[in-house]
């Protein structure tokens, strides 16, 4: 009897690591694969944003950006090379065909999840990065076109970045970065670098946003100010150069100086909406534009909640409450 | 749309007449209410309109039926039908869920929209509250980029005589282009001049004009053109092609799907150019 | 952009449409979508210019501003509102009492010996009229004397305050609240709706349109002690609580802490909205608008009949779907006998141990098994299991649901069915923490149609309610 169940047992756990596809065996090689196959992709994004740079990548930045040794990074840079997705030439690394069609896969994997999770979901902005990091990899190309289809095929992701068309076509976002403009002049923020993490952190919790027009007032090798949005923002240099900015429309020029807050306008008073800020995105800013906020409406407050919050504003006829955290997101000027 | 004309079945119907004494002209008499009988319906109305307008009370006061109206914007969640008879024909209508535009992505807005556009009803009848004019008249407005058959139900005109407003629903007619009949109805005032305003589009008697709209800037005006000069050729008869591109302008990707696969071209065969009279009456 | 090369038939296909749209919308810009709003709604307003005059000089006396100020006022606001549903809760409980009275009367105690009656004379077997008459008639027959009468003038009442304009006035004065635990200022009136019954107040979380706190609403809302409980809570409070003062205390003491139980369930609601938004629900999408729409005069009849056909009955028919087999098999289990001893007898003794483990029994468990459609059968249910288990006089026999007139007798059947002190605390905390009846939680998957959030909105308060009893069974109080 005895050896009969333990050679039952045995058979038992035979299967269960040996069973083809959802064996332990089986599941164990996919996950080797997996974190192989993600860390090739996050070498060719590394490198092929260093090509958009202009900068020369190297051994050493690909093991810094995969958190890896260096005899590690080059068996791995060497298997990409055997396997086409990259060419040494004059002892430069270089992207093949291939190699850059992936990178562009992944990047426009990690910039369509990015605008979905701005747009779909309520995750707060700094955890975008950090999530799109992870499901780049996992997304197949017909997951793309049917998330793009999904989100109506979006041309920028929420820190500005284009995001490369389907078939690898990259859009730039012709910006220069803010340290190396001249003083009072109109400027528009084009993009945000979302790398690394505590930067752009710290960008958001100054509420700067892709679109956002600013005048430098000071740029020093101790700290840049600038004036935006109606308030005044101070920046190291280090930061202050993860921003991007153009030349802003001439029509824009206005906007800087008496726009204030919804919040801030008293019961009784009113005001014009000057714009929705861009930090409301998504559902929010649809529902925003479905009640009828958008520039030049006219909005008088009319009662505050006895509770403190929210406020009721008379909009285009109806009567409606908006949170404090919402009015915060309406610039609004004198009426 | 139309369905093949059969003889009215005898059931026992309510009569509306009754609750409708003081209007002017007895005209809504002819009403029959016909609650959820809708069986070999003429022709197909879609109830459009804003939360809280008083949408679902013109579908009850029309169909008989008594679906819960409460005093919450967007308080109809589900799609409800009715059917009523007026004049010599019967009328299927379909209360869509009530939305302030059509121009964004939420549920609601695509199943308004889709059953406007791929649902061809013959009249849609926008409902919209005549004290918040401005509003109402945004999703008045984008509906008639969509479709040419629809009649405005001017509502809580009751509301907005107590608030001392006067609205020219003539003028608001001639600007629209289409009729524009003011009501009241939780008392069913106007409702004889609905009906027949309603039948008179969905006739073809009444030939709407709706406005469409120009302020667009210049990048957009040459990128709309390109687009409709384009959509004309493959589809020539298609009837909103400039809404078409301003929705893939948008990135809609329901609209570009109804463009690949052809679904647009079967919209345009079906819009009514036999009817040759042009003319708008101002109506009430 | 590359342009893309016209094809060589020079006809326009779709595909060629597609993809001029595609290349032009990198030109028109990322403000599209809203300068095309802006476009429309700037017509919108030129027209509405023109067709409407306003009057020549504002109205002094605007009613809607005048009743809002005094509504939503810092000194009036609150207790307004608490007058009024104070108000609203004692017509409900004082005005359904009679009619129960009468329901329970003619459904209960004339009906059931009637149709047994009835039942030996055409010759039924006694398994089939025990099946039939005291199992599926007699569940049906009392939830609908428990159910019917509080819910006809609860909600006609509720959706009366809800035609005028007022509700949206209580989410506007409320809100602050509901934000600082993440949830909506109109999940106070699913709430309030949940007191008179739960399925009904999930149904009412639709006027909450906004994704993330509609789920909130429809998972706590449970923790609104429902009508079904309200009896529950009220004999055992009355029995074990009120007896442990003085006589003349007794009754504030046992309303206090039906009261108490209430309020720990508001304070849960709160308590597990706040968890809920900062876990599970976090990735979903939150929008908060809330409109306050003009004040209508409310049409009375209509809305008498409306909330009577939409709500109540409606309730009332899903209730009734769901007691009719929990008929059955309550009688089934009481009645079907292997070796000697009936199937319930076998489940209690298997539940006992978990039961004990919890400060309740196997008795107990075992009825809010097989009363999970509706919480108006739970103590019926106990009350005959208890007989059946101890062997006690009374009762109407196996598997006959039945209630004692006087509350000595029923205090009586519980000492015999060893309950103590604790038992009935935990009975309290496990009727208002435990899982939605069916009928809730049918109606949870119907409006949400996931099963995902059905799940955890069915196992979280069973999980909390398992937790909080046996915490309370071996913290030593008892």
């Amino acid at each position: 009897m005895a050896p009969f169940v333990t050679t039952l047992i045995l058979l038992g756990l035979l299967l269960v690591v040996g069973w083809p596809e959802v064996g332990l065996w089986a599941r164990w090689q996919r996950v080797q694969h997996l974190t192989e196959r993600v860390m090739q992709e996050d070498a060719l994004k590394y490198i092929h944003k260093c090509e958009m740079k202009g900068e020369t990548p190297n051994l050493e930045g690909v093991a810094g950006t995969l958190h890896i040794g260096r005899n590690e990074t080059a068996v791995l840079l060497d298997k990409m090379q055997q396997s086409d997705l990259l060419q040494t030439k004059d002892g430069q690394m270089h992207l093949t065909p291939d190699g850059r069609k992936t990178a562009l896969h992944i990047i426009r994997a990690h910039r369509l999840w990015e605008h979905h999770l701005a747009q779909e979901t309520g995750y707060a902005e700094t955890e975008w990065h950090g999530k799109a990091d992870r499901r780049e990899h996992e997304l197949s190309p017909e997951d793309l076109s049917d998330l793009a289809a999904r989100l109506g095929n979006p041309t920028h992701d929420p820190h500005g970045d284009p995001i490369p068309t389907a078939e690898g076509e990259v859009g730039q976002h012709g910006g220069r970065p803010l340290t190396e403009q001249p003083l009072d002049t109109s400027l528009q923020i084009v993009h945000l670098e979302d790398e690394p993490d505590t930067v752009y952190a710290q960008l958001v919790a100054e509420g700067l946003y892709p679109g956002m027009r600013l005048r430098l007032i000071e740029n020093g090798t101790q700290r840049v100010r600038f004036w935006a949005d109606g308030d005044e923002h101070m920046l190291a240099p280090i930061i202050a150069s993860n921003i991007s900015v153009s030349t802003a429309p001439a029509e824009a020029a206005h906007v800087h100086e008496d726009v204030r807050l919804l919040s801030g306008v008293g019961v009784g008073e009113t005001a014009v909406v000057s714009q929705i800020s861009p930090l409301c995105r998504g559902a929010e800013r649809r529902r925003f534009m479905d009640l009828g906020i958008l520039p030049g409406t006219v909005i008088k407050a009319e009662m505050r909640s006895p509770s403190g919050d929210p406020t009721a504003y008379r909009i285009r006829g109806a009567v409606i409450a908006l949170r404090q955290e919402q009015s915060n997101l309406i610039y609004v000027k004198q009426a | 749309m139309s369905q093949e004309k059969k003889p009215l079945p005898t059931i026992p119907l309510t009569y509306a007449g009754s609750n409708c004494e003081g209007c002017p002209a007895h005209n809504a008499g002819q009403l029959l209410r016909l609650g959820v009988n809708m069986e070999n319906w003429d022709f197909v109305i879609a109830l459009a309109g804003n939360p809280n307008t008083g949408k679902s009370t013109v579908f009850n006061a029309l169909t008989g039926l008594r679906q819960h109206t409460g005093n919450w914007p967007g308080k109809t969640v589900t799609r409800a039908e009715g059917g009523f008879s007026y004049g010599e024909h019967r009328y299927k209508i379909v209360d869509l869920p009530g939305t302030y535009s059509l121009l964004s992505t939420s549920l609601d807005e695509e199943v308004a929209r889709d059953f406007i556009l791929f649902g061809q009803p013959d009249v849609t009848l926008i409902v919209v509250d005549a004290t918040r004019l401005e509003r109402n008249l945004n999703l008045v407005l984008q509906v008639l980029q969509i479709t040419d058959r629809a009649v405005v139900c001017l509502n809580l005109m009751d509301e907005a005589e107590r608030h001392g407003l006067k609205v020219d629903e003539r003028r608001l007619a001639r600007d629209l282009g289409v009729p524009v009949v003011p009501t009241a109805a939780r008392y069913r005032r106007g409702f004889d001049q609905l009906l027949a305003a309603i039948a008179d589009v969905a006739t073809g008697r009444t030939v709407c004009k709706p406005r469409h709209m120009k302020s667009e800037s210049g990048t957009i005006r040459q990128a709309v053109e390109r687009l409709t000069d384009k959509l004309h050729q493959l589809y020539p008869q298609l009837p909103n092609a400039r809404w078409v591109a301003l929705r893939l302008l948008d990135g809609d990707q329901r609209i570009a799907t109804a463009v690949q696969n052809g679904e647009l071209g079967e919209l345009s065969r079906q819009t009514p150019d036999d009817v040759q009279t042009l003319h708008l009456e101002a109506v009430a | 952009m590359t342009t893309l090369p016209l094809p060589n038939n020079q006809a326009t296909t779709a595909d060629d449409i597609l993809k001029t749209a595609e290349s032009l919308r990198w030109e028109v810009g990322r403000d599209f979508h809203e300068r095309l709003m802006e476009d429309v709604y700037t017509e919108a307003a030129q027209l509405a210019d023109r067709a409407v005059t306003y009057p020549q000089q504002k109205p002094r006396f605007d009613l809607d501003r005048t009743i809002d100020r005094i509504v939503t006022s810092r000194l009036w606001g609150f207790p307004m509102m608490i007058l009024l549903f104070t108000l609203v809760f004692w017509i409900t409980i004082s005005g359904a009492n009679v009619p129960s009275g009468w329901l329970a009367t003619l459904l209960v105690d004339m009906g059931h010996p009637f149709l047994k009656g009835l039942a030996d004379g055409i010759g039924l077997p006694w398994w089939l009229s025990g099946l039939l008459i005291d199992g599926i008639y007699l569940a049906a027959a009392w939830v609908t004397s428990v159910m019917l009468p509080p819910m006809a003038i609860f909600f006609p009442l509720f959706t009366l305050l809800e035609d005028f304009g007022y509700l949206p006035r209580v989410a506007f004065n409320l809100d602050n609240m509901f934000k600082k635990s993440g949830a909506h200022g109109k999940q106070a009136l699913s709430m309030m709706m949940g007191f008179g019954c739960n399925a009904a107040g999930v149904v009412a979380t639709r006027v909450i349109d906004s994704p993330r706190e509609r789920l909130i609403a429809i998972i706590t809302n449970n923790f609104a002690l429902c009508n079904g409980r309200w009896p529950t809570q009220i004999l055992i409070a009355t029995l074990f609580i009120g007896s442990t003062v003085p006589a003349y205390l007794a009754g504030l003491v046992s309303a206090l802490a039906v009261v108490s139980v209430a309020l720990l369930g508001v304070m849960l609601s709160f308590a597990v909205s706040w968890g809920l938004s900062r876990t599970v629900l976090k990735g979903e999408v939150s929008t908060f608008s809330l409109e306050l729409p003009p004040y209508r005069p409310p049409r009375v009849w209509q809305t008498i009949y409306t909330s009577m056909i939409d709500r109540t009955l409606f309730v009332l028919w899903r209730a009734l779907v769901f007691a009719v087999p929990a008929g059955a098999v309550i009688w089934l289990v009481a009645n079907v006998q292997i070796g000697g001893l009936s199937l319930a007898e076998y489940i209690i003794n298997f539940l006992n141990p978990l039961g004990l483990l919890l400060g309740l029994n196997g008795v107990i468990l075992l009825a809010y098994i097989v009363a999970i459609p509706a919480n108006e059968i739970v103590i019926p249910t106990i009350l005959m299991l208890t007989v059946l288990v101890t062997g006690s006089a009374g009762g109407s026999g196996a598997g006959v649901m039945f209630e004692l007139d006087s509350n000595a007798e029923t205090m009586a059947l519980f000492t015999a069915g060893g309950w103590t002190l604790l038992t009935a605390v935990n009975l309290m905390l496990f009727s208002l923490i435990h899982n939605p009846c069916s009928t809730t939680i049918y109606t949870i998957y119907k409006e949400t149609g996931s099963r995902k959030w059905t799940a955890v909105a069915a196992l979280l308060p069973v999980a909390m309610g398992f937790l909080i009893t046996f915490l309370v069974a071996h913290s030593g109080l008892f």
